[in-house]
């Protein structure tokens, strides 16, 4: 984690870990841990046959304004909550925000890649 | 905290049902796993970063839901939209005779000087074409409109459809700049604040 985080912001490029759609930009977003549910990307079931419909991440990328992203999708409102998707290929959700609080939107750094773009 | 973007378009959607709306804001993907939570629950709006010129644009794109007709569609939705795709399919005669019913929502609805575009969706499927890309181009005209033919599936213009409409909003916007200041034109850096209530311009000379 630690070779993440430059001055607690990312210090590489968040990206899609399917296609490499660019979600943020280094440096734009604050590292923050707070547990948040976050549905599996793909159904899961266990050896027993039960089925698992999400876990609880913990470690997050943490922006204050929307229009911070460079790409990423929106998804309905699910009982106040809205989840992130990569905006070109679907696949999430990779992040989670409430919309009675809108100054903050994170990615789970669990789900997404994190490259050193040279630019 | 300091802005990264020059310049914030909010765009719609807008078409009848099975023109290919969703598919033209997402990369149209056969192999779409369906079963995800995300395609499950549909996505509302997608933010895309495009440079024009030099400068960095925040696209804001709206899709609309599949079952509502131009009939429903009020000022509410329409607010603080800077530019609106208009969705037919060339394989449905009525969704192209419905761009007409489509644009004059728009002038009920809409803002006054929303740019519009007018795209022809599913132009790969040319043995089902009933729609002829003179008619799509005579319409145009006749409302002095951009009119595109695009393809989500082949990924046919779509990209490029998007880049003339964010291109010709920021055309309008550095006119309208020029006109209210012409001496200061090009000093002047604008920035829409991202707010979900009625989109504003906020001038700020640097
Ligand atoms: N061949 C072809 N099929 C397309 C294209 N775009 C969309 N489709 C198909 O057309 C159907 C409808 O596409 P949607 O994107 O769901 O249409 P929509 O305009 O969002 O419809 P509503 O949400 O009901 O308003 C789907 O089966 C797509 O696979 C295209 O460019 N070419
Ligand atoms: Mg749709
Ligand atoms: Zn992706």
């Amino acid at each position: 984690m630690d070779d993440l985080i430059e001055d607690g912001k990312n210090n590489k490029w968040v990206m899609c870990k399917f296609c490499e759609s660019k979600i943020l930009r280094p440096s734009t977003a604050s590292y923050e841990e707070r547990e948040l549910f976050l549905p599996f990307m793909q159904k899961k079931k266990d050896l027993a046959g039960t089925e698992h419909k999400g876990e609880t991440l913990k470690r997050h990328w943490l922006v204050a304004d929307m229009f911070a992203f460079e790409n990423v999708g929106f998804s309905m409102t699910v009982d106040s909550i809205k989840y992130l998707a990569c905006a070109d290929c679907e696949r999430g959700p990779i992040g989670w925000h409430d919309i009675n609080d809108k100054t903050k939107f994170y990615i789970a750094v669990e789900r997404v890649e994190h490259r050193q773009i040279t630019q | 905290m300091a802005k990264t973007y020059d310049f914030l378009f909010k765009l719609l959607l807008i078409g009848d049902s099975g023109v290919g709306k969703t598919c033209v804001l997402f990369r149209f993907s056969e192999d779409a796993f369906n079963s995800t939570f995300i395609s499950t629950i549909g996505i509302d709006f997608k933010i895309r970063t495009i440079e024009l010129d030099g400068k960095k644009i925040k696209l804001q794109i709206w899709d609309t839901a599949g079952q509502e007709r131009f009939r429903t569609i009020t000022t509410a939705y329409y607010r603080g939209a800077m530019g609106i795709m208009l969705v037919y399919d060339i394989t449905n005669d009525k969704s192209f005779e419905n761009i007409k019913n489509w644009i004059r929502n728009i002038e009920e609805h809409a803002s006054s000087d929303v740019e519009k575009m007018v795209l022809g969706n599913k132009c790969d499927m040319e043995d089902r074409r009933l729609v002829s890309k003179e008619r799509g181009t005579q319409l145009a005209t006749e409302y002095g409109i951009k009119f595109m033919e695009t393809s989500a599936k082949a990924s046919i213009n779509v990209e490029e459809a998007f880049f003339t409409l964010a291109r010709d909003i920021k055309l309008k916007m550095d006119k309208k700049l020029e006109q209210s200041s012409p001496q200061a034109s090009t000093a002047i850096h604008v920035t829409q604040q991202p707010k979900q209530s009625r989109g504003f311009f906020r001038c700020t000379i640097l």
